[in-house]
């Protein structure tokens, strides 16, 4: 049965998908996409596209969708879908014609400090549905970078899962600099096992409409959940993020921070879910999100919604929204520094938290210089 | 050579349409140290933002010029180009931004040069040394949590690496320890010592005359209600501190 566990299920998915609600209301008049009524290019045949995938030497086991259902089913089968909830309404519509996709399996004990590397790529193909699946066994630890290679008209509905029994520790990155031209719409779920620890560090800089759904659901005490997200639209670009750790049982710890900026009429809202059953008491959670505007018409919504049922908890929320601080301005330029060079240096060291979080020196000085040419004055 | 110094003259400041500067007229001359008093609230900040070019601050009168060059047709970044420097009393907290790779641009800025990346890091940490700075604080972020003596440290630091030829002091001495005074004079001896800084000349705003055992003043200024009231020598810094400020108060109020 588990070889047809791509197979099974697609038609039903998109009837899933076709019957959910996004949840997300048109934020600004300035706003060009409605979610709800998205244009979707429906794939006739097998979609295209392809995945390539570097892993470290040793025992994780990193392969194709295909491979993983044939030689390591019952693997894939105790991870495959488990971290999706059915409010994911764009995992669904993934679901239905996911045909790319990546498996990785880090065995009890093995710990890694070289990422495995995913790398799906459209190759002329209009849309891709690409799946990732990471499941860590008990004391395992990993990293994983996701790059999207893709461009021309590509629309991009994909899934990135993270299943981990035990004391795991998985870090997964996911630094988003497609062309500009493109649609992305990915929905990242992780469900760790008790005293495990994910991190999701995403970057949402390319694509002309980026929708992100991120998720972590702590139902194991102990777990430690660290979301850091930092998106930048420009030009008539738009970035829709929604990120949701859930405390369904207490001692649990999470931390989320969001740097955000738009410059030109880019566009962009971030709404930030924080949710505490009534049982998950010393849970202790953060909700940290800064926006920058560069532009007089550039636009960012930040709406946190912090839902705590449970009395005996430590809850943070913090949120900017604002121009460049004048002050800090005056002080670089008192310096000698010209004001442009500045407000780029104050631009950019704003994502430094976020940036911290990705696994690399080399992801990260990509980001800065990525960041880096958004600044730069058109 | 004539026009040589930080010259100050008439100089009027209004911010936020309240008119603070009065017409101040003061010139700071190369290698020479002025030391500005004055109770709170009197307009030593205003002066020392309305020569750097802070955009709050609006010129209304007079003139400001640095070694003949004009400082107030200048952006702030280009008169700090020109030579001036200002020491804030209230430094920003700028997150993400590293020390020594804004301290580099800056110095690239102001005195560009064939300095090379790994000869500037040896250059902060000699600086930096004086100042009695762990090597640590390349690390960090400009001023992000720093304590006010570390943001003090942090000033002084970058008038040591920049040199500039007027360097403007807002109350660095202000909550210092002994030790972190001691150091902050001793920074400002160092540059006076070197070949860059041997004519920077000083205008140290404070209001106690400790600073000035460190940095013995050439000149002490009292300002009071946007005005220079009084001008004299160290003595002066001394007698403030003894009678304060009521009595220069009534000695000049036919002045006023
Ligand atoms: N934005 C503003 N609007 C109105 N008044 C202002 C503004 N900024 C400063 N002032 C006023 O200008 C005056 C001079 O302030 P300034 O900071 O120059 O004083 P100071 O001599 O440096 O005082 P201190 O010794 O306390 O540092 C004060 O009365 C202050 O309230
Ligand atoms: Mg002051």
């Amino acid at each position: 049965m588990s070889s047809q566990l791509l197979e099974s299920d697609r038609a039903s998915a998109l009837e899933r998908f076709r019957t959910t609600g996004t949840g997300r209301e048109k934020p600004s008049r300035y706003w060009k996409f409605d979610l709800e009524t998205l244009d979707v290019p429906m794939p006739s045949g097998t979609p295209g596209g392809s995945v390539e995938i570097d892993a470290p030497a040793g025992r994780i086991v990193a392969c194709d969708l295909q491979t993983a259902q044939r030689d390591h089913a019952a693997l894939l089968e105790r991870a495959f879908g488990k971290a999706i909830v059915p409010s994911m309404k764009f995992a669904h519509l993934a679901r239905a014609f996911t045909h790319l996709g990546a498996f990785v399996y880090i065995p009890r004990d093995c710990a890694s400090d070289d990422p495995v590397v995913i790398r799906y790529r459209s190759a002329g193909s209009s849309s891709i549905f690409p799946h990732t699946v990471v499941f860590a066994e008990r004391g395992a630890r990993a990293t994983v970078v996701e790059h999207l290679d893709v461009d021309g008209d590509s629309f991009v509905c994909g899934i990135a899962e993270i299943v981990t029994d035990e004391s795991a520790d998985v870090t997964y990155a996911a630094p988003q600099l497609a062309s500009e031209s493109t649609r992305i719409l990915f929905t990242r779920a992780a469900l760790p096992g008790r005293d495990a620890r994910v991190t999701w560090a995403t970057a949402d800089l390319g694509a002309s409409l980026s929708v992100a759904d991120i998720a972590v659901i702590a139902e194991q005490p102990g777990i430690e959940a660290h979301v850091a997200s930092l998106f930048f639209p420009g030009g008539s670009q738009h970035v829709d993020i929604v990120s949701t750790v859930d405390h369904r049982v207490g001692e649990t710890t999470s931390e989320t921070v969001v740097k955000a900026a738009a410059t030109g009429a880019g566009q962009g809202r971030y709404l930030g879910n924080i949710r505490i059953a009534a049982r998950a008491q010393q849970t202790q959670a953060s909700l940290r999100d800064d926006a920058l505007l560069l532009s007089k018409r550039a636009h960012i919504d930040s709406i946190p919604a912090l839902e705590i049922a449970a009395n005996d908890v430590k809850a943070f929320h913090g949120a900017t929204v604002g121009a460049l601080d004048d002050d800090a301005i005056f002080y670089m330029t008192s310096r000698g520094v010209d004001r442009a060079a500045a407000e780029r240096m104050i631009a950019l060291g704003f994502f430094e938290p976020v940036i911290e979080r990705f696994p690399s020196e080399s992801l990260r000085e990509t980001l800065r210089e990525a960041l880096q040419r958004k600044v730069e004055p058109a | 050579m004539s026009d040589q110094g930080l010259r100050i003259s008439g100089l009027q400041c209004s911010v936020d349409g309240n008119e603070i500067l009065k017409g101040i007229d003061l010139t700071v001359e190369p290698g020479k140290v002025h030391a500005l008093m004055g109770p709170n609230g009197s307009g030593k900040s205003t002066l020392a933002f309305s020569l750097t070019g802070h955009p709050k601050y609006d010129v209304t009168a007079g003139t400001a010029t640095l070694d003949d060059e004009d400082l107030l047709a200048l952006p702030a970044d280009k008169r700090a180009r020109a030579g001036l420097f200002l020491s804030f009393q209230y430094p920003a907290a700028i997150p993400g931004v590293k020390v020594p790779n804004f301290l580099f641009a800056a110095r690239q800025a102001v005195r560009p040069g064939e300095l090379t990346p790994a000869k500037f890091r040896a250059l902060l940490l000699e600086k930096m040394d004086v100042l009695g700075m762990d090597p640590s604080f390349l690390g960090r972020y400009l001023n992000d949590g720093f304590s006010g003596g570390e943001k003090k440290r942090l000033e002084m630091l970058q008038m040591a690496v920049l040199a500039p030829k007027y360097a403007i002091l807002d109350e660095t001495d202000s909550g210092l320890d002994v030790d972190a005074l001691k150091d902050v004079g001793e920074s400002v001896k160092a540059l006076r010592a070197s070949e860059e800084g041997k004519n920077t000349g000083f205008l140290i705003i404070t209001h106690y005359p400790r600073i000035l055992q460190h940095i013995e003043p050439d000149v002490v200024h009292v300002m009071i209600d946007g005005r220079i009231v009084k001008t004299g020598d160290a003595q002066l810094a001394h007698r403030i501190e003894r009678e304060g400020y009521d009595v220069i108060r009534e000695e000049t109020r036919a002045l006023v």
